[in-house]
């Protein structure tokens, strides 16, 4: 199989959109193996745990790897200067060396993007006035999400949609401009960016003493978390402000959960409760497993995110996240991060080690 | 489900103390603890009242008789049948998710070192003449010297190794101090139950020790506490003891144990068929024994090649040997943070050119063997590095640059290696040696990160010899 061949067939299963295992089955086969053929430390740590397109028979079997590899392994089929994009994770503090994730071609990603966002987002509507709480791809080329939110903008936004992010952050005036404009003319606005965006926006308007009415129809899109860069708020408290600043009703605010090292995203229905269920197109599958031994978890036990994205074509398509979640009847509940575990006892836990010795970074 | 009360708190009134509940356990097996959650009123009236029986107490009665008074305390809790250690046998397990019949015997065997004799030795390690701790003794220098402790002396744990506040509270009580101890979330009890025991066992010393909790980060109780006391001891991480560092006045001294870093060395003369396989076993014990999660447990092994078992095949000993511990005393259950924290490190360690990793399939064990001669930890919950080496006396310039980090070396060699390896690997900072097999429980009287247990928590008062002299011109009898 060679890569147009496999673009070909995924791009018509991300247009047909229907739950299809028997097909997803044999997409991500296919993808293992073109995966096994050409990204040779893929195919090492696939052999290490006996698995090669041989032996696997089930998409479930397809060895998921650890986001943690991506910092230290090039999982890439196509040779990196052939890649069009170059996404990097963002460096933790313990850490801060970056997982680098190599798009050969990005027809795959977009075509993943925009069915699901048209469907999960604009809900049926074409187009509708933006404003985007993060900076531009120019200003960050390595970084998906912008990637993500500059796409949504070109493909979903109306002329007037704009990039809120300035050179010294929010800019506030634009920002207030366009919220403004859309409460008089009575045309729905999309507010779409970072979580800890969103919060720095909500403090700026507070100490303004600025609401606004935004009109039925409007909505809010947040993904990442706080990550500490702003203040870290429990869900109600975030949808709640988010509700009462705007007058977006909690269920038109919609999280969307992504990762870099994945090319497809997932949604809630809202968040008129918190948790909510997350849910991805039927490209996407997710299972909730013990990570030591990778079996899944039983249904209702929490346990780590594994995705199989066959959107993810050029990297490798099962990856192990370091999320907790819970299954649930149509998606999955996510709870947080299972990661910077401290030692309980008297001894020194490696991320401690990295830290007292200066290696952080390494 | 059982009911347990932490903390023991004289001179406060029991029914004024709010508590807080906290479960322990899993479905089937649970305990719920109710922590005191104490006011800063009742700190001051606890630790007032310690203070005060510390001094009317403590300060007049012989040495031996405390050490009497915790030798009965430690044989109480030896005896299997008595009802606070039957506590301790059936509920510390299900509070920090350790094999039962692992704490059992890991209970026993650290008991022991509690007895009599070996508080005598715990002394006498310190102390030329432990007397000195009743009154003035004669000093060799000339003149005359007596060993005061603190008033009040704090004790800040952590950490869900059984018994490990046992240590310290001992030491308190053999320098007759007035002891308030913060036991940590992870495991409250042990201390709480032993404070109990001793206060039924020696009621005229009941008095003299607290034993407390807050929630970490409430700065209110912590400083209230700080401030009435005049030495304070802190375990755990070192963000936690800057925290504290930071909150003590500049008057009052802090001893700072942080987390440290353990390892073994193999040496090609341990290596020969039969005598690999047991020192893979003993190495598999010392990981296995609570999971690592004390600091003397080893992160890592060097093995040295030229002997007749490769590093790499005592990689596989090493893993054979884990595994039939997996079977005797299995692995406690992982939060899936700490699960999580294993893939990714055993996929880190796969990664490095030359890197192998033997793994169990339920994950409960991994051994990851590397030919890069460094020191990088290990991620803890039984699992370990194995290095080749050359030779065995390039590992202290390996270590060197983490000298502030390193505790316990355990040792696999012939007499006038070991001998020769301890030099140079004090030089660069290990404080203890010891057999492979034994890394984790140390011996009697042991110097704690190198430090004296007991001479660090004392002031000497003397006095000089020419005062006696002088005095003796103001004597009835002087002529």
């Amino acid at each position: 199989m060679d890569i147009n061949s496999i673009t070909v067939d995924l791009l018509s299963f991300i247009k047909a959109d229907r739950t299809n295992n028997v097909e997803f089955n044999r997409i991500a086969l296919q993808q293992f193996a073109y995966q096994f053929a050409h990204n040779k430390p893929f195919a090492k740590f696939s052999r290490a745990r006996g698995k090669t397109p041989r032996s696997v028979t089930s998409w479930k079997d397809i060895p998921a790897v650890p986001i943690s590899a991506f910092k230290t392994l090039e999982l890439s089929c196509c040779r990196p200067e052939e890649a069009e994009a170059l996404f990097m994770t963002s460096g933790t503090t313990s850490n801060n060396q970056r997982g680098k994730i190599y798009h050969q071609s990005l027809c795959v990603y977009d075509a993943s993007m925009r069915s699901n966002f048209s469907k999960r987002f604009m809900c049926g509507v074409e187009r509708m006035d933006m404003g985007i709480l993060f900076p531009t791809p120019e200003k960050m080329p390595n970084s998906s999400l912008a990637y993500y939110l500059n796409l949504a903008k070109m493909n979903f936004g109306l002329s007037d949609s704009s990039h809120l992010i300035g050179r010294y952050g929010i800019d506030l005036d634009s920002l207030i401009a366009s919220l403004t404009r859309a409460e008089r003319t009575g045309q729905p606005y999309a507010l779409l960016g970072a979580s800890f965006s969103l919060v720095h926006a909500l403090d700026s308007m507070e100490k303004l003493g600025f609401s606004v009415n935004l009109p039925t129809g409007s909505r809010i899109l947040d993904t990442g978390g706080f990550k500490g860069q702003s203040r870290e708020l429990t869900p109600d408290e975030f949808y709640d402000s988010l509700s009462s600043t705007f007058n977006v009703p909690r269920n038109q605010c919609i999280n969307m959960y992504g990762m870099t090292e994945l090319s497809t995203q997932f949604y809630d229905n809202g968040n008129a409760n918190s948790p909510s269920v997350k849910s991805g197109p039927c490209w996407i599958k997710t299972r909730v497993v013990n990570p030591l031994t990778g079996a899944d978890m039983p249904k209702g036990e929490a346990g780590v995110l594994v995705h199989t994205d066959l959107a993810h074509i050029n990297v490798v398509n099962s990856i192990l996240t370091e999320d907790i979640g819970i299954e649930s009847d149509d998606g999955f509940f996510l709870l947080g991060r299972a990661a910077g575990t401290v030692a309980k006892g008297c001894s020194m836990a490696v991320d401690e080690f990295l830290t007292a010795t200066g290696f952080a970074g390494t | 489900m059982i009911i347990e009360h932490a903390g023991y708190l004289p001179g406060v009134d029991a029914d004024s103390v709010d508590r807080q509940a906290k479960l322990y356990g899993r479905e089937g097996a649970k305990i719920s603890v109710l922590l005191p959650v104490l006011h800063e009123r009742q700190v001051a009236q606890l630790v007032g009242h310690v203070r005060d029986q510390a001094r009317l107490k403590l300060k007049s009665r012989p040495i031996g008789q405390i050490i009497d008074a915790i030798d009965l305390t430690i044989s109480r809790l030896l005896d299997r049948e008595d009802p606070y250690r039957r506590r301790m046998d059936h509920l510390l397990p299900i509070i920090t998710g350790y094999d039962r019949e692992m704490v059992r015997l890991g209970l026993t065997s650290y008991l022991k070192t509690f007895r009599k004799p070996q508080l005598l030795r715990f002394l006498s390690e310190d102390f030329m003449n432990p007397t000195i701790l009743d009154g003035f003794q004669p000093l060799p220098k000339g003149g005359l010297g007596c060993a005061f402790g603190p008033k009040i002396l704090t004790h800040v744990w952590a950490g869900n190794v059984p018994g490990l506040p046992l240590w310290s509270l001992v030491a308190g009580l053999l320098v007759k101090a007035g002891n308030i101890g913060k036991i940590p979330t992870a495991e409250p009890m042990f201390a709480s139950w032993f404070s109990q025991l001793f206060a039924e066992v020696a009621p005229e010393l009941a008095d003299c020790l607290a034993i407390v909790w807050w929630q970490g980060g409430n700065e209110g109780i912590e400083t209230a506490v700080l401030n009435e006391s005049d030495l304070v001891l802190g375990y755990g991480q070192n963000e936690s003891l800057e925290a504290i560092k930071r909150r003590l006045p500049v008057t009052k001294r802090f001893l700072a144990f942080g987390h440290k870093v353990s390892f073994a060395m193999v040496s090609a003369e341990a290596l020969n068929a039969s005598k690999a396989s047991t020192t893979a076993q003993l190495v598999a014990y010392d990981v296995a024994r609570y999971d690592q999660q004390g600091c003397y447990a080893p992160h890592i092994v060097f093995v040295e090649h030229g002997g007749s078992v490769s590093p790499e095949k005592f990689a596989q000993y090493l893993a054979y040997e884990l595994a039939v511990f997996e079977e005797k005393f299995p692995l406690r259950p992982l939060s899936l943070a700490e699960a999580s924290g294993i893939v990714s490190w055993r996929n880190k360690e796969e990664m490095i050119p030359g890197g192998k990793v033997f793994c169990a399939d339920s994950g409960s064990w991994a051994v990851s063997h590397q030919t890069e001669e460094n020191f990088l930890p290990s991620c803890l919950n039984r699992t370990i590095r194995v290095v080749g080496i050359d030779a065995l006396t390039k590992v202290p310039a390996i270590l060197a640059p983490f000298s502030d980090l390193l505790q316990t070396a355990g040792i696999a060699a012939p007499p006038e290696k070991l001998v020769t390896l301890a030099s140079s690997l004090g030089e660069v900072g290990v404080t203890r040696v010891a057999a492979i097999g034994d890394m984790t429980s140390p011996e009697a009287g042991w110097h704690h990160d190198g430090r004296f247990n007991l001479l660090d928590l004392v002031k000497i008062t003397e006095i000089d010899g020419r005062a006696e002299v002088a005095a003796d011109q103001f004597a009835s009898y002087d002529d």
